[in-house]
Parts: C-alpha cells; sequence; structure tokens
C-alpha cells in the first residue's frame, strides 16, 4: 500500500507545476452566508441528476494508532473501527458534485458544490457540550492543502442530526406543554425567598409605590379616555410605557436580574391586575413587561398566547438549525445513485452527523444506511472488481486521483488535450452559477467539492466502458438499475486492507477474488479463534522475539505469525485453535507461582515485568468497542478497566477444532509463508514507528492519514 | 492610540509617558509564530531575566465536556486535581501568551508576547500529540475574536515535553558525548571476565590507532584501507573512527576508562540504543588537542541546534523555568496541569506529587485569585475584567500599563489581552495588599516572604456559573461552613429536569434522616448532592437505603429508581477515569465496577471541602 504513495505524489506535483499559474477550478463553496441560496438550487440539480458524487474532509481517521485498519480486523472489528472514527472526529467540508446527462450537448453537466460545514451548538441544549477530536497529522495534511480553517470555523454551516433535532422538539413540547413547569414553577420558588436586607426591602417598597401609580394613572386614564400620560418615561428610561398585545404595559429596562426578581415578587404579591412576563424581543434577547389585565381569565388567555408564540419560535429555531442537513436529506429522499470513492467511512459519517448515533453492530448499521440511501456505488470497488476496468486502470494503483489520471486524462489536464486520448472519452462540462465550462485547469486535491467532481468523472468514464450508454439511456430510468451496474451497486470495502467487501441490500460479506486482486501481500487466511492478543510485556521485545519465545515451548510450527497492533501489543496466530486456550492457561499458572521454575521457564522472558496481559481476538473487540482511546494499547486495555493479567476460554467443541485443523493444514502448505509475514510486519513496525529518518519516508507518513482512505 | 477616556485634571500627571496604554485593544501584544520564534527568542529571555514576575495565560480548545467535569465547590483538592488533569490531557493549547513584568511603585511595565502554538508532528513519532479535542463552543468563541485558525495551524509553533525530548532523544541514536557525570562513576571491582574483555578492546584500539596514524608513512593504500575495514574502523564526520559494542552498562563504564588511557587523541562518544541504554561506545580520533576541541565543540553545537529544533516554544518554557522567577496566573490548577502534561511530563495520578513535580521546574506560583481572597468577597472571579472593574470601584489604586514593546505592525488582529490583564490586576492587587514595590526591592528576604505567603496555592474553586443563578446555587455559594465528605451523599436516579427546590420537597417528608437541616444541590440533570447538617445522618440515611426496612415515600422513590452513594463513590469514579457525560451514569458503572472489588482499597483522605469560596491551601497537605 505505502509503497504506491510515491507515484501519486508524483502526480500530484506534475499536475500542479503545470497549472500553478492559471486561474482555479470552476467550484462553488458554500458557506454560511450564500447556503440558502444555494440549497435551492441545488436542490434542482439534485433532482434533476443521474447521479451524486460526494466526497467528505474529515479532522482525522484514526483515534490511536492500534485503531488503524489491519490485516487482522475481523469484520464486526473493523466496524467498530469505523464507528469510532466516525463517532470522534468531525466533518469540516463536504463535496456533492450531482451529474446530470444533457442529450443535446452529448455530454455530462455537474455542479460541484464544496460545502464548509461546522456544528455549532446553536440550540440551548442541555448536557455534553459538542465537541470532536483532531488528529494532528491529518491536520497538519489538510493545512499542507491549503485547507481554509477559517472558512470552516467562522463561516461554516452548521447542522443537526435528526436525533437532534427529534430531542431539541421533544424539549420545547415538554417546556411548554406543561403548565406548571414554567414560569409558574420559577414563581413558587420566588415566593420562598424573603427580603433579608433593608435596600432589597426600600427597593421592593419603591417598585411597590411606582407601579401602583403607573397603575392608578392607567385607571383614571381609562376612565377619562385619554392617552396614557407620557411624563411617567422617567429619565431613565427604566420603565417604558409601552403596548404589548393591545394592551398596556411597562417594558423593564436596565435593572440588574436581582432587582428584576424583586419586581416581579413585588407583582406576584401585590397586585392581582399586572402580569409579569418575560418574552423574547426582537432580536432574540430576552424582555421583561408588566402587563395590565383585566381578570384572571385574560391573564390565563394572555399567558397562553406568549406561550405559544415562544413555542413557535423554539420550534422555528430548531428549524433554522437544521441547516447543511437539508442537504443530505435531499439526497435521501430523492433516492438518487450516490457515488463515493472507498466511502465506507464517509457512509458512517453521514449516518453518525446527520441521522443519528451509529448502531452498535454493522449489520444493523448496514440495513439503516440502506433504507436511507438505497443506491450506493463505490468507484473503487468498480475498478477493482470489473475486468475491463482493470484493464482499463493498466495495474495501476487505484487512488482517487490516479484512477482520475488514467481514466480521465481529457479531463483532468482540461479539454485542451481532449483530441490526445484515442479512447472514448465522457465529456464532462462544469456548471458553476448559471456559467458552462468546459475549460478549466485541475482542482485542488483533498478538496472535497473538485474529490467529488473526479469521482464522479471516474464514474462516469466507468460507466462508458462498462457499456452503458447514456444517449440510449431514458432520463427516467434510475441507473442504478442498469444491469451493466446491478451486480456493482451496494458493494463498499468494509476494509480495503483485507479486501472485504459488503452488500448494503444483502448485507453479505464476501471477500475479493484473488485473481483480481493486485494486493501484493497476501496473508495466510486469518482464523480468529487462533488469536491472542498480548500486551504490556517488556518494551525490548520484538515480534521475533515472541514468535521465538513461544516456538520454544510449543514447537517451532505453532506460531503463524507474531503482528504488531503497536509497540505495546501483538497478535499472536498459532496453527491450532486449541492452542489459544492452552496458552493462556499456562500463562495464567506461571503469572501465578513465582516459584524457580516459572522463571526458568521459556515463557518467563515474555511475562517479564509483570505486566503481560493476553487474552482471546474477543478481548481485542471489546477494548476497540470503547469509547476512551488511549495511544498505547497497553493503556487503553487499562483505562477500559481490565484488571485481570489473563483471560482464559473454555475450550471449543471438538468438531469445531477439526474443521479449523482441516482449514490449518491448507494454510500451512506453504511453510514460509508464516514466516514471510512475520518478517514484513517486523519491518512494518519499525517503519510504523520512524526509527528511520529517510526524507521519502517522512513523505509518506505525511501521506499516511489521508490517502489510506482513498487507497 | 488614544484612550478614550478623558483624563481628569487630577490624574492627568499619570499620563506623561507616551507609551502608556490603558487602552486593552491598544495594548502592544508581540505574537509569535513559527517565523519570528527564533528571532525573538534572545529578547524574551532578557524581558525574562530582567522581570520581578512573569504573567502566563492559556487559550485552549476546550475546559469541560459535561457539567459535572467543572471543578465546583464540592470537589476537594483531589478531585478539582483530577477533573484539571481529565482536561489537560485532551484538550490543546492553541495560544500560550507570557508577560515578563517589572512593578515599581503604581506602576507596570510589560513585555506582552502571544506565541500560537500548534502540535505538529515534526519528528514523525506521533509526538507532541497523536490527537486532541476542540469543544465546538471554544472554537465559535475563538473565531467571534477574530482568532485566525489558519495562522495556528499553518504556522504554529511545535514542541515536545521534557519527557518526549529525552525519549526521542533515545529514539534518533544520536552519539553522545560523555560528561563527567558517567564517566567518574566509582572504578569497579575488576572481574576476570573484565579484564579479558577490555585488554581485548584495548588491543583491537591499539592497532587501529596505530593504523591510522601509520597512514602518514608510506604504507600501501590498498594495505591501510584493508587493516581499517578488518579492524572495524569507519568515519565520524571527517576523523576516522572506531565503534566498540557492548552489551551491558558495566562494559560502558568500562570501555570509557579503559579509553582514558587514550585521551590525548580519542574521544569517547556513547551511541544510544534504540529502546533506551547504550548500544556501543564509538572512539573517534582527533589529530591534535586543538582538533579534540573543536570537536567537542561541534558536537556540542550540533546537540544544541538539535534540541532547539525538537524543543521548539518549550525553548520558552526552559527560560521561564531556569530564570526561577515568581509566575504570576489567574485559575492556576487549570493553566499549571496543561502547561506540566505538554512541556514537563505527562500528569502524574495525584495532586500531591503534582505539585512536587511543578515546583521542580516553577518554584513559585501566585494565582491572582488567591491574593483576592485576602480583599474580601469577589463573586465573579472567573473574569478578569469583571474584577478589575470591581477593585476599580472599591479601592483607588491606579496602575499606569507600561508597555514598551513594539507590536508587529500590519498585524490584522491582536491576542492574548489577557496576560496584560492578569498583570494589571497584579498591580492593583499587590498595591491594595500592601505587597509594595519598594518593599520588594529593599530586601529580597522580604519578598520572599511577602511572595510565599501567596505562591503555590492552586485556587481550585471558581465561584461563578454559567447557568443563571437559581436561588439554591447562590444560598449554596453564600454559605461558608465547610462541610465534611462524610456528610455529603450523591443522590441519582430520579426523573430528568427535576429542580433542586423540589427534590427538597420530596426528601422532606420521605424520611426521618430528612426532618433535620439538609441542602441540596443538582450536579448535573442526573445527579444531585445531599449534605446533612448533622453528622452521622449520612450514614443513616445510606443505610437505610440499602436495607429492606426502607418504607413509605423514600421506598417509593427508591422503587422509581433512585440511588445513593457517599463521597467515597465520587472520588473512585473520578480516580478511575469515568468521564460518562452523566454523573449518574459514572456513578452506575463505577458501583458495578466496585462491586467486585475490596472496599478497603479507597480511603477518604482530603475528609474536607468547601461550600463557600474558601480556598485550600495545598502547600500545607
Amino acid at each position: 500500500m505505502k509503497k504506491r504513495w510515491p507515484i501519486t505524489i508524483l502526480y500530484r506535483a506534475f499536475s500542479s507545476s503545470t497549472t500553478s499559474t492559471t486561474a482555479s477550478f470552476p467550484l462553488k463553496h458554500v458557506k454560511k452566508s450564500n447556503f440558502d441560496s444555494a440549497l435551492s438550487s441545488l436542490r434542482h440539480h439534485i433532482q434533476a441528476a443521474d447521479f451524486v458524487a460526494i466526497d467528505l474532509e474529515m479532522t482525522g481517521i484514526t483515534s490511536a494508532p492500534w485503531r488503524d485498519s489491519f490485516e487482522f480486523d475481523r469484520f464486526d472489528v473493523r466496524y467498530l473501527k469505523v464507528k469510532d472514527s466516525a463517532e470522534k472526529f468531525a466533518v469540516i467540508q463536504f463535496g456533492v458534485s450531482p451529474f446530470r446527462w444533457d442529450p443535446l450537448k452529448q455530454s455530462f453537466i455537474t455542479h460541484p458544490h464544496n460545502f464548509f460545514i461546522f456544528q455549532r451548538q446553536e440550540l440551548p441544549l442541555d448536557g455534553a457540550a459538542y465537541e470532536f477530536l483532531c488528529q494532528t497529522t491529518s491536520m497538519d495534511f489538510l493545512a499542507k492543502y491549503q485547507f481554509d480553517f477559517n472558512a470552516c470555523i467562522h463561516e461554516g454551516v452548521s447542522y443537526l442530526s435528526r436525533e437532534q433535532e427529534d430531542k431539541a422538539l421533544k424539549h420545547v413540547n415538554s417546556t411548554y406543554k406543561d403548565e406548571s413547569l414554567d414560569s409558574w414553577h420559577s414563581l413558587k420558588e420566588i415566593r420562598d425567598t424573603h427580603l433579608f436586607n433593608i435596600p432589597d426591602i426600600l427597593f421592593a417598597e419603591r417598585m411597590k409605590d411606582r407601579l401602583s401609580e403607573w397603575l392608578g394613572g392607567l385607571l383614571r386614564n381609562r376612565d377619562e379616555g385619554s392617552e396614557v400620560q407620557p411624563s411617567f418615561n422617567d429619565s431613565k428610561q427604566q420603565f417604558e410605557t409601552i403596548f404589548f398585545k393591545m394592551r398596556p404595559a411597562i417594558s423593564l429596562n436596565g435593572f440588574t436580574s436581582h432587582q428584576l426578581r424583586l419586581i416581579q415578587l413585588v407583582v406576584r404579591k401585590h397586585f392581582k391586575d399586572l402580569a409579569y412576563l418575560r418574552v423574547s424581543g426582537e432580536n432574540s434577547c430576552s424582555q421583561n413587561v408588566i402587563v395590565y389585565i383585566e381578570s384572571e381569565s385574560v391573564k390565563k388567555m394572555l399567558m397562553k398566547e406568549v406561550k405559544d408564540e415562544q413555542k413557535i419560535d423554539a420550534e422555528m429555531s430548531i428549524k433554522a438549525s437544521i441547516g447543511f442537513r437539508h442537504v443530505i436529506d435531499l439526497l435521501s429522499s430523492e433516492k438518487k445513485l450516490i457515488v463515493g470513492h472507498n466511502c465506507f467511512l464517509d457512509i458512517a459519517h453521514i449516518y453518525s452527523k446527520f441521522f443519528g448515533p451509529l448502531p452498535l453492530t454493522a449489520e444493523e448499521f448496514i440495513s439503516s444506511v440502506n433504507k436511507y440511501f438505497p443506491h450506493i456505488i463505490d468507484t473503487k470497488i468498480l475498478l477493482n472488481s470489473n475486468s475491463i476496468l482493470q484493464q482499463r486502470m493498466k495495474k495501476s494503483s487505484t487512488s482517487l486521483s490516479k484512477a482520475f489520471s488514467v481514466l480521465c486524462p481529457q479531463i483532468a489536464l482540461g479539454s485542451k488535450s481532449t483530441h490526445l486520448s484515442l479512447q472514448p472519452s465522457v465529456k464532462v462540462e462544469v456548471e458553476v452559477d448559471d456559467i458552462r465550462s468546459s475549460n478549466w485547469n485541475s482542482g485542488v486535491k483533498h478538496e472535497a467539492g473538485y474529490d467529488a467532481f473526479m469521482t464522479g468523472c471516474v464514474f462516469a468514464q466507468a460507466c462508458s466502458h462498462l457499456g452503458i450508454d447514456f444517449k440510449q439511456q431514458s432520463s427516467s430510468e434510475n441507473l442504478a438499475h442498469n444491469e451493466k451496474l446491478r451486480e456493482h451497486v451496494n458493494l463498499l470495502y468494509l476494509s480495503w486492507t483485507n479486501g472485504e467487501i459488503i452488500n448494503l441490500s444483502t448485507g453479505n460479506r464476501t471477500s475479493e477474488s484473488l485473481a483480481s486482486n493486485k494486493r501484493k501481500n497476501h496473508y495466510p487466511k486469518i482464523l480468529f479463534e487462533c488469536i491472542v492478543i498480548v500486551w504490556g510485556f517488556p518494551s525490548h521485545l520484538k515480534a521475533w522475539d515472541i514468535r521465538e519465545c513461544i516456538s520454544k515451548v510449543y514447537g517451532p510450527t505453532s506460531v503463524i505469525s507474531v503482528y504488531h497492533v503497536d509497540e505495546t501489543a501483538v497478535f499472536v496466530q498459532f496453527s491450532r485453535a486449541e492452542m489459544v486456550s492452552k496458552f493462556l492457561d499456562l500463562k495464567e499458572s506461571l503469572d501465578r507461582n513465582n516459584d524457580p521454575i516459572s522463571v526458568l521457564h521459556p515463557l518467563a522472558k515474555l511475562l517479564e515485568g509483570g505486566n503481560t496481559c493476553a487474552a482471546s481476538y474477543e478481548t481485542y473487540k471489546e477494548i476497540c468497542s470503547s469509547t476512551v482511546s488511549k495511544v498505547l494499547f497497553a493503556d487503553q486495555a487499562k483505562a477500559v478497566g481490565i484488571k485481570w493479567k489473563t483471560k482464559l476460554v473454555e475450550s471449543s467443541d471438538k468438531t469445531k477444532e477439526h474443521e479449523s485443523l482441516r482449514k490449518v493444514k491448507a494454510v500451512n502448505s506453504d511453510p514460509s509463508c508464516g514466516e514471510r509475514t512475520k518478517n514484513k510486519n517486523f519491518d512494518d513496525v519499525s517503519n510504523d514507528s520512524s526509527y528511520s529518518q529517510l526524507s521519502s519516508d517522512e513523505i509518506i507518513d505525511s501521506f499516511y492519514t489521508r490517502e489510506a482512505k482513498q487507497i | 492610540m488614544v484612550p478614550k477616556f478623558k483624563p481628569s485634571p487630577l490624574r492627568i500627571r499619570s499620563f506623561c509617558t507616551k507609551t502608556v496604554q490603558q487602552n486593552p485593544h491598544h495594548w502592544p501584544i508581540k505574537q509569535i509564530t513559527k517565523t519570528n520564534f527564533n528571532e525573538s527568542l534572545s529578547e524574551i529571555k532578557n524581558h525574562i531575566s530582567s522581570s520581578d514576575f512573569i504573567a502566563v495565560s492559556l487559550q485552549n480548545t476546550g475546559s469541560f465536556s459535561s457539567p459535572w467535569h467543572r471543578v465546583s465547590t464540592f470537589d476537594t483538592p483531589e478531585t478539582a486535581y483530577l477533573k484539571a488533569k481529565f482536561a489537560a490531557e485532551r484538550f490543546q493549547i492553541l495560544q500560550f501568551a507570557i508577560c515578563p513584568f517589572k512593578l515599581q511603585a503604581s506602576k507596570v511595565i510589560a513585555y506582552p508576547y502571544n506565541f500560537h502554538l500548534f502540535p505538529r508532528d515534526e519528528l514523525k513519532m506521533g509526538m507532541p500529540s497523536y490527537s486532541f479535542t476542540c469543544q465546538t463552543s471554544y472554537l465559535t468563541a475563538m473565531a467571534k475574536e477574530g482568532f485566525d485558525f489558519n495562522t495556528c495551524i499553518y504556522d504554529g509553533i511545535s514542541y515536545l515535553s521534557e519527557a518526549q525530548e529525552s525519549t526521542v532523544k533515545v529514539r534518533m541514536g544520536n552519539p553522545m558525548a560523555v560528561d563527567h557525570a558517567t564517566k567518574s562513576s566509582s572504578s569497579p571491582a575488576l572481574s576476570v571476565a573484565d579484564t579479558v574483555f577490555i585488554e581485548r578492546v584495548r588491543s583491537r584500539v591499539k592497532h587501529w590507532k596505530n593504523a591510522c596514524t601509520d597512514s602518514d608513512i608510506k604504507t600501501e593504500a590498498l594495505v591501510t584501507s584493508l587493516r581499517k575495514i578488518v579492524l572495524g574502523g569507519e568515519q565520524f564526520g571527517s576523523r576516522p573512527s572506531m565503534t566498540i559494542d557492548v552489551c551491558s552498562e558495566r562494559q560502558v563504564q568500562l570501555v570509557l576508562k579503559m579509553l582514558e588511557d587514550f585521551s590525548d587523541v580519542l574521544v569517547p562518544l556513547i551511541i544510544p540504543a534504540k529502546g533506551g541504554g547504550t548500544q556501543a561506545v564509538r572512539a573517534v580520533l582527533t589529530s591534535s588537542d586543538e582538533d579534540k576541541d573543536l570537536l567537542k565543540r561541534e558536537l556540542q553545537t550540533f546537540e544544541f541546534e538539535q534540541n532547539k529544533r525538537v524543543r521548539g516554544f518549550r525553548e520558552v518554557i526552559d527560560l521561564i523555568s531556569a530564570s526561577q522567577k515568581p509566575l504570576v496566573a489567574h485559575n492556576s490548577l487549570n493553566d499549571f496541569t496543561f502547561i506540566h502534561s505538554k512541556f514537563l511530563a505527562p500528569l502524574p495520578p495525584n495532586m500531591n506529587e503534582f505539585i512536587c513535580s511543578l515546583r521542580l521546574a516553577f518554584p513559585q506560583v501566585i494565582d491572582v485569585n488567591y491574593l483576592l481572597k485576602d480583599i474580601g468577597p469577589v463573586k465573579k472571579m472567573t473574569n478578569i475584567s469583571a474584577t478589575i472593574a470591581y477593585l476599580k470601584n472599591r479601592f483607588f489604586a491606579p496602575i499606569e500599563m507600561e508597555i514598551p514593546n513594539q507590536a508587529n505592525e500590519n498585524e490584522g488582529k491582536i491576542h492574548g489581552h489577557n496576560v496584560v490583564k492578569i498583570c494589571q490586576l497584579f498591580g492593583k492587587l499587590c498595591s491594595i495588599l500592601k505587597i509594595t514595590p519598594d518593599a520588594i526591592e529593599s530586601s529580597d528576604d522580604f519578598l520572599a516572604s511577602a511572595i510565599n505567603r501567596y505562591a503555590n496555592i492552586f485556587y481550585s474553586l471558581p465561584g461563578s456559573s454559567q447557568e443563571p443563578t437559581n436561588e439554591e446555587i447562590r444560598g449554596w455559594t453564600n454559605d461558608k461552613r465547610k462541610v465534611s465528605c462524610e456528610d455529603v451523599v450523591f443522590l441519582w436516579g430520579f426523573r430528568e429536569r427535576i429542580s433542586a427546590g423540589i427534590l427538597k420537597n420530596m426528601l422532606q417528608g420521605s424520611h426521618e434522616v430528612f426532618a433535620e437541616a439538609f441542602n441540596v444541590r443538582m450536579v448535573d440533570r442526573s445527579c444531585a448532592i445531599v449534605v446533612f447538617g448533622k453528622p452521622g445522618l449520612s450514614n443513616t440515611f445510606k443505610n437505610v437505603m440499602n436495607s429492606k426496612a426502607v418504607s413509605g415515600p423514600l421506598r417509593e422513590m427508591v422503587s422509581d429508581g433512585l440511588k445513593a452513594a457517599g463521597y467515597e463513590t465520587y472520588q473512585r469514579v473520578c480516580s478511575s477515569g469515568l468521564w460518562e457525560s452523566a454523573l449518574a451514569d459514572a456513578l452506575d458503572k463505577t458501583l458495578a465496577s466496585h462491586n467486585c472489588l475490596s472496599e478497603a482499597a479507597y480511603e477518604t483522605k482530603q475528609s474536607e471541602i468547601y461550600l463557600s469560596n474558601e480556598l485550600i491551601n495545598l502547600a500545607e497537605l
């Protein structure tokens, strides 16, 4: 995987050097200020679109190094890792590019939108503050591509998930439904307080006098039928006579909250025909008014009226906070074909940010996603699974920018070089703010809008290679139902690392067929019941030492591979499943007996220091499901609350053992296989912890976080 | 740059200096990023060494995620520390403002700097931090102040903590010159094996040395180079060198001792192993004494330059630490847990160790909040500007701010005002409390005692709250009594959005323990604390809750899910790091995990908490 990055870098360097001087790619940047207008035009574009390409930029990928994607991820563990990533990191840019076939121009028209999004806490919801994680390398990576953090944080479009909206609405309903919980309730508490000190008593007396003066004047005037005398308004304008709902009222200004409380108390105590109200004023700041009312029934009516208004206001502000989710709702309700590139993580982000908390299991997640987005296509799978496209890709990397440059060179370089390409190519035109262009310069990679555009172009070109004729395609027919695409729809890479694919419509998991697999490192099939995770061992022990140590006990063929999760933990894959429980039993007894025999035991080297812990693969899953993320796995295990040193497993039943035995034999047919794996892992680890200081490694590492998702 | 208000004739004299700036928005605060960091260092160093005090102030990406994570009046120093630790480990410092200042009569001469930080992983080792948390509300607030996030992320200064630097040094495996401490450790008694080892190495070194020096005489070049290969010679820079592999620290000592015999021309270097310890000793051949000195200097500069690059902003922290000047902060527990965790080492598990460790780096930390306490009760102490205004109304203590710095021109926004406000507030407080600068100058002893009275007290009880204060909380914070942790019970499992008043009403009639005076306060939506006025009642109540004998209205409430636990459970929540967003969940989890462990492991050490804005002097603990 890593070895392909330099190619990407070269391509990037090449493309930027050719276009750095000229104007940028036409892209519609959407921020808070132009969101509403952009949304209404986007609505039409999406409705008319044949498919919509999307791309997301996040503040990070993995919350700890050991949460990275490994070959040793079982599908449920893989989901937990994706879930953790989607829950912890924020989406800061969202690219949406609707593509529509224009039969007149014989080309696709696309409207690439680049949304800056940033969730603000706009509603006074209680509980935890909104927060998100930033991975420093990812932030640095975005900075290298000149990501505009100011645009995002200052002017990003906010949003509410469906779940947050429901919660907020419920909150509003309960606040305004329950009479006793409203202002009455707070008044009751006020009655409890007594006037303690002389200043308070004097102030209350003064207020009482002024209010009765005002009330007296009001009643006199009403009897005389004249205007309310303006002379009442004193110099400070603290008492301003106004009309509130067609009733005479006093607006209170410039009092402290303590004084307001005292006034409230005075009104309650001494004036039956005055009501104290707190209403929201014009510029959302609350206003305190005292209203004249004739009777209790009028008062109730007035209160209800005010309350209803406030409720509507509150609901309006919730609706207004939905923000960017409107775009997602639109994509979902229009049931358009969604196109992404290696987009399982993207979909998980969309789910957790705009629908609700991610389900606990992959199965539930998949079925819900399928409900919201019935048709999703992943261009990375498309390119890898179809032999025609593989041929077209000429065995090159399927990273997005690479695929774009190989499949759509005429678009990548602008239409200047259209005549250069000999292959039939799909024409794409870009329209931004009603200005069409078919001639542009390369955009900024890793800008969500441009990445979405590239994804869409790759997909359009791939369709044409598959023999889909857009001229024949009627506009009413959904592209997702096209028989040439049908076998690719709703397949997503659960993990690119081990080529596991999941079908969103059926929930079936399949491994990528080996024939089409270009990846170089084939691991022996991983049997998770043969795996033990060991952590907290002495830090100088490396994979090789651990393998040697265990081999001394169980023989040279007992260990298939030892894989570093991070510097503090390893997976040990045994050749047979029953060795897992044997190993754990042995370790447990060695820990327990501190006699000379256990000290001299070959495993003692591994147990040195007394902090070595071991458990089966299930414990690894358990640790992955925790919301905590410590950088080192050993610390994580501690933080999750693991206090034991060995978790024994009940030996599995015989039939299962036989089955796994047979499987292992097949795997072991190549005896050097395990060895090679081990060596490779060993190298990997030393690379990861960056012992070497080669500059090429530095470049590679810097691309690591972001590219991992697209390669 | 003209002050907005018109000075009265009486005060006009105090405005004679041109540099005096009273309007905070015109304070010239030097903004430092990666680009101008190195060039500013020496200037900062001078200002630090000539200052009396150094004020510090941080801008972080967040503070607490849930209401109960905030340090509150019901926290003991220990729980307060654990809360601050949790925040310091997750959030990040984006701006670090320091201000070395001098106090002269009623004048503060200040040199404020505001550093923009970003934890860039320059060495690709996951340092200084793999990731950090941001709180949206903090970023939004910073945005409102015009904070430039692009400058911060593109151009922020990175850093490594002391602890990280030493790991990095080992990992990079740079040769280290032997300092005298390692060399002169007591000469060990030699065993036979040692002697054999030494003699073997000695003869190797001798041969190699001769081979190298022989090359002056006309031997055949081929022979020389062959000999060099055979003898394991290599180049170190332009000089020949030889690596001697060692298996233990003892062998390192032996080799170093032996090399002393060749000290006229050989310089020993230690090559650290990647996992720690020593991998080998390298002997470098120099041609003369001058050449030897040159090599030593080269090594020093190399190390110095590299360390500087690696340390980044910590250079400034080291300067402050080396100056041993008293530091002035506002909300020091929060700031110094951050400083300790980012620039010194990971935070220790408890408050005492933290204070000890921090003192080694910063012997005196003064919290302005603690000085304020001597003046009298000030309610809202989290806001510096409000405190300054408050003091202005109550005391006549004009403080003149002189800031001779030239802020970088064409700077869009000036950040870091707080640090200057802290200086101003400190100056005011010193003048009110008669810690007069004259006294400070006249005698160092006096200064020491005056400052020592206030130093190293980590004010852990911020008095204000962001919610509109309702009557209960006000009653609560005005209460000056100390309450023993014994008398505190945490209650949860009631319906959401209940108020303390209603809960108190419900409890009042539910059991006889509530016949006596007691107090209820909400910690967050899910949990309340009950404080019993009479000792012993809390235990009675807890026992009742856990027994079958519970009856009457209380039984109703328990059946509805009401739960209770003592203060020790809360302490366990904090120490086990179960920072759930609702305290009720955290308490439930702690109880669940605790049931399988022994009870005796935890003791309530600090048994007193304070219900008012009292302070806890941690130096006395």
